[in-house]
């Protein structure tokens, strides 16, 4: 504090103003003297200049801020005086970080399942998240997700996505020719999918069961970030 | 050297089991191979019909697992066919009454005295299949092209993987017309579902019927096309795995094979 005593006033130049870091703790008269000195050996620099005034992590008293900027105005004929820029919002700071491609999956340990093979009549897999198969289900197996399921093969059996209450999930398949599928708490039974060669994928439309062409209508096509799902 | 012993399963009741279970024990048999068919339906026994051996059943499966006869007492020779035995199944005995560890115990005895022993599995996965897979080395899985038995056969396929066992398929009751008008599934549309090692291909034939019904031995007509279906699925089974599997096609006239032939020709020159 010995420091802070000698030197109530610190300047340094930030970006195009500036920045004066003061001691609301002292006399207001102390701190005008010790503002002198500073601004004198500035000359012409100040005239005119930005000056952001800085109480520190004490909250300043708006009236300390504009007495002194008065001062500094009538006498070294500075330019703007005001209080430094609030600081940004952690919450957004938290969405930058998560956009940034970068970073955003670096730490994030996968909850999805993935399992290969022929999942066949009888056999029921569940998930806690994701699950992906990368072989057929079988007419008669059966899997329940916590979140998506992913089909890399032909999907003939039941599957329940987005259990218990995840309506956003979606069921994608190479080939979709499932017995039923329920996503959250919307079943949808016998689809008979005509198509059946293209990658399609069901999801909730408007409290319906929707099943859309993957390729031609791929719902995370107009994310503008690629996130963690 | 220890013989084999294979299971018939198929899950779904009414495939063919037991005809295809009596018709490769005898054709293996022809083949020059000691071999027994144990009919594991407890309570429901009709392999001793098929094999028109049904009036010379003494003791049975049950008797010998609970030590009332020797192995040798309850075998029942075939009329017509050297080396193929039949150890029949109790028809009053409760289905309960054979547990897992009998089985395993009386393979064992089985295996020394036989090249093959095939274990006639009983409809569904209960009890009986249980018994049956517990003491098997191999596995044929019967299915017929209808889809509820291609279900039940994939639930069965996924119980036999469960004990280590990589079962093989025989598709029966093919009808070629069928198939080629897209009214039946094809063996290739059942092996996309099952994937599992196909070892023949069998065509609906009406002389299984009459075979059946007359306890004679399918394999030794060399009219019926099942029955040579039946021959060459021995012989895959016993040591020729390289067999090709013949495709049973429709009979066509010779002037369609001629067209065809010749507008496949015209389409290679374009």
């Amino acid at each position: 504090m010995n420091s802070n005593d000698d030197l109530p006033v610190r300047l340094k130049g930030v970006g195009d103003s500036l920045w004066v870091t003061i001691d609301p703790a002292q006399p207001i008269e102390r701190l005008k003297e010790a503002l002198i000195k500073p601004f004198e050996r500035l000359k012409h620099l100040a005239v005119n200049a930005k000056v952001i005034i800085d109480t520190g992590k004490s909250t300043a008293s708006d009236e300390l801020i504009t007495e002194l900027g008065q001062f500094l105005k009538s006498r070294f004929e500075v330019g703007r005086v005001s209080k430094p820029p609030e600081k940004k919002k952690p919450a957004y700071k938290e969405r930058v970080r998560n956009q940034d491609m970068g970073n955003a999956w670096h730490h994030y340990r996968s909850e999805a399942l993935v399992i290969a093979g022929r999942v066949r009549s009888g056999q029921k897999i569940v998930a806690k998240k994701h699950l992906i198969i990368m072989g057929d289900l079988n007419p008669g197996a059966e899997v329940i997700a916590g979140g998506d399921i992913l089909v890399m093969g032909t999907l003939s059996g039941k599957a329940q996505a987005g259990q218990p209450d995840n309506e956003e999930a979606i069921v994608m398949a190479l080939q979709f020719r499932p017995t039923q599928v329920q996503i959250g708490g919307i079943v949808a039974a016998g689809l008979a999918s005509g198509a059946g060669d293209n990658p399609e994928f069901a999801h909730i439309d408007g409290q319906t069961i929707v099943v859309d062409n993957y390729l031609t209508n791929n719902p995370f096509k107009q994310l503008t970030w690629p996130e963690v799902r | 050297m220890e013989g084999k012993v294979i299971v018939m399963t198929s899950g779904k009741g009414g495939v063919g089991k037991t005809t295809v279970t009596a018709s490769l024990g005898a054709a293996l048999a022809l083949q020059g191979k000691r071999v027994a068919i144990v009919d594991m339906d407890i309570g429901l026994r009709n392999l001793d019909v098929v094999m028109g051996l049904e009036n010379r059943i003494v003791f049975n499966v049950v008797d010998i697992i609970q030590g009332r006869c020797k192995l040798k007492q309850a075998a029942i020779k075939d009329r017509r066919i050297d080396n193929l035995f039949l150890i029949p199944a109790s028809q009053s005995d409760d289905k309960d009454v054979i547990k897992p560890e009998n089985m395993v115990w009386l393979t064992n005895k089985l295996r020394k005295e036989f090249d093959f022993t095939l274990l006639d599995c009983p409809a569904g996965i209960e009890h009986g299949f249980k018994n049956s897979i517990a003491a098997a080395d191999e596995a044929v899985v019967i299915c017929t092209p209808d889809v509820s038995s291609v279900r039940d056969a994939d639930r069965v396929i996924g119980l036999l993987y469960a004990r280590s066992i990589t079962p093989k398929l025989v598709v029966n009751r093919i009808v070629p017309k069928m198939v080629e008008s897209g009214d039946m599934l094809s063996h290739e549309d059942i092996i996309d579902v099952l994937s599992i090692d196909l070892v023949g291909l069998v065509e609906m034939d009406d002389q299984v019927v009459v075979s059946s019904n007359t306890g004679t031995p399918l394999v030794s007509n060399k009219e019926s096309k099942a029955g040579m279906a039946f021959q060459r699925i021995a012989m895959r089974l016993d040591g020729h795995p390289d067999l090709p599997v013949e495709n049973p096609m429709a009979q066509k006239g010779f002037w369609k094979k001629i067209g065809k032939k010749l507008s496949r020709k015209n389409k290679d020159d374009k």
